[in-house]
């Protein structure tokens, strides 16, 4: 924000416009340039000024017709209206018609206009910095380069993400933990026409299920303990935009009712509200669970589910993803390495293949904190076998994944034991149900 | 002989932030400027031109109170609203009267000062 900033003065009163141009080029950031009618000044608008300080009684125009003719020029050019009197109608009038600010002639001058161009140069720099990182969210979230595979199944899954791209249809999508709900739903949203719009994620298990209603709806100010303001809900929030509602197969079956209501009439209620608001967002929704189940169990209502089902997109666990274990693995390692100023790092074969024979229960989270933690423990440009290790929560799927022979899982169960209960032999041998004796030769054998 | 001082420039000093410079050139601005106005106000008042009037006594307000000449902040102002609301405008002759004599009295103490 060092940038010159150019300022257009319009103020016939020479006496005043000294005044003004003076306390403006106190900063010496700022340009002045005066003007002392209305005609001169509109003949040199095309000069782009920064801001506008616009007496309101020149003498060949008035300041109305002066805003008006800015505006139809470039909208985006502020304009402090500055006035010899305080006039409520007039000032109303002109901030309906596109002015920044009214300032009234007085010994508080100074400070208010320069307040009113310190705001619009903030303003500015905002936009700015707004416009760059929304460029940089679409490339960040370009579904080519973010979502990585060439799995077959995750073929498919491109194939349903171009769909719901070119569509404003709802979208379901179900996967295990880690494998990227958050992700798809946001590529979806950055790469369709609502990209502009707000992207509102809301974590259905993160909200208390008795705040969940006024998070999602709003609510109005003394509609329970605690409101103490009126206060816009995320489906409001969200605009011409995407509603991300993730982990909807946690929510309790009485807001169901509730969103079913509202997904079914386009509009809703705040909490103690009495007017309806229309929603315009699009609707994504996913889940870790098979929700489909979870409607036959009675715990999702059925009418909900085909109302959010849409164009399903079904996330593949990443031990079904084949090779893309290493694709992934690979990119993570390259992503690491560059934020670290570390160099290129590789990973050894054995290596390879560790990563690629684990089910990873976490999906891609937990190989990304997997990759990261072997980027940490190697010392050389090469990531071998010892530098990965997994700390899964341990799902018995894991343990058979290894494929040992019976004799050796028997081993790492009672070891497991052991380990717990600090090699305490008789209680290990009462809990497996298997002789004191059986556990003493295994220790012997150095089996455990 | 020494009579009492009709302006101020503590608002004018406090805006120039100690630049001795700017006040001097403020102040030569408002010598040259406000005679204009002045003619202006009594060109209206032979024309009963009340939206003349007012313009320029409109135009005089910001100066007059950044010199601090509070003896007139208060007739500019009547000045300004008589001529807006064409009330009472039997007035303004006497506050134009008051807004001359002052004034000449300020540009004297400004030549002076």
């Amino acid at each position: 924000m060092t940038d010159n900033f150019s300022v257009f003065v319009v103020e016939d009163d020479e006496f005043y416009s000294e005044v003004l141009e003076y306390q403006l080029s106190l900063n010496p950031d700022i340009t002045v340039t005066k003007f002392t009618n209305a005609k001169e000044f509109l003949k040199n608008l095309d000069k782009n000024p920064d801001a506008v300080t616009l007496d309101y009684s020149l003498p060949d125009m008035s300041g109305e017709d002066v805003l008006k003719k800015i505006k139809e020029y470039n909208s985006e050019i502020p304009v402090v209206m500055v006035s010899g009197q305080e006039e409520i109608k007039t000032a109303i009038t002109l901030l309906k018609d596109g002015a920044y600010d009214y300032i009234v002639k007085d010994e508080d001058t100074k400070d208010r206009i320069w307040n009113a161009i310190k705001n619009i140069r903030e303003k500015e720099g905002l936009k700015k910095e707004i416009s760059e990182l929304k460029q940089q969210v679409k490339k960040k979230y370009d579904f080519t380069t973010s979502i990585i595979g060439n799995s077959p199944s995750m073929k498919k899954v491109f194939a349903m993400i171009e769909k719901a791209v070119s569509s404003n249809i709802t979208v379901s999508i179900t996967g295990e933990t880690g494998t990227g709900k958050e992700i798809v739903a946001k590529s979806i949203h950055y790469n369709s026409p609502r990209s502009k719009k707000p992207f509102v994620a809301v974590n259905i298990t993160a909200i208390p299920s008795e705040l969940i209603e006024s998070e999602l709806f709003g609510h109005e100010k003394g509609s329970f303990t605690g409101a103490n303001a009126h206060r816009i809900g995320k489906f409001e929030e969200s605009g011409e935009g995407t509603i991300f509602l993730d982990e909807i197969g946690e929510m309790d079956i009485n807001m169901q009712s509730k969103l079913l209501r509202v997904l079914q009439e386009r509009e809703l209620t705040s909490v103690g509200g009495n007017g309806t608001v229309k929603i315009n967002c699009r609707i994504i929704s996913a889940t870790h669970k098979d929700l489909a189940e979870e409607v036959r169990k009675g715990n999702f209502r059925e009418d909900l589910y085909y109302r959010l089902l849409g164009l399903p997109v079904t996330l593949p666990p990443l031990r079904e993803r084949g090779n893309d274990t290493l694709v992934l693995a690979k990119h993570f390692i390259d992503e690491y390495a560059e934020e670290n100023d570390m160099g290129r790092l590789k990973l050894s074969s054995k290596a390879q293949n560790k990563l690629f024979k684990y089910p990873w229960p976490g999906n891609i989270r937990e190989l990304k904190a997997v990759v990261e933690l072997c980027c940490v423990m190697t010392d050389s440009d090469l990531i071998e076998e010892e530098h990965i290790t997994f700390n899964s929560t341990g799902s018995i799927d894991t343990l058979l994944q290894n494929e040992m022979t019976l004799e050796e899982y028997k081993n790492r169960i009672v070891k497991h034991f052991l380990d717990k209960y600090n090699s305490d032999v008789v209680n290990v041998a009462k809990r497996l149900d298997i002789g004191k004796s059986t556990i003493y030769r295994m220790l012997q054998e150095r089996a455990v | 002989m020494s009579e009492e001082k009709l302006y101020d420039l503590e608002q004018l000093n406090s805006i120039a932030e100690g630049n001795e410079d700017f006040v001097t050139k403020m102040v030569n601005i408002f010598l040259d400027m406000t005679p204009g106005l002045v003619n202006r106000i009594e060109a209206g008042l032979q024309m009963q031109d009340w939206a003349e009037v007012r313009f320029a006594a409109h135009k005089m307000k910001p100066s007059v109170d950044v010199m601090g000449i509070s003896s007139l902040c208060d007739v500019v102002r009547r000045i300004e609203g008589n001529a807006k609301a064409e009330t009472n405008l039997e007035q303004i002759p006497e506050f134009y009267f008051t807004l001359t004599e002052t004034l000449d009295k300020v540009y004297e103490q400004l030549r002076n000062r």
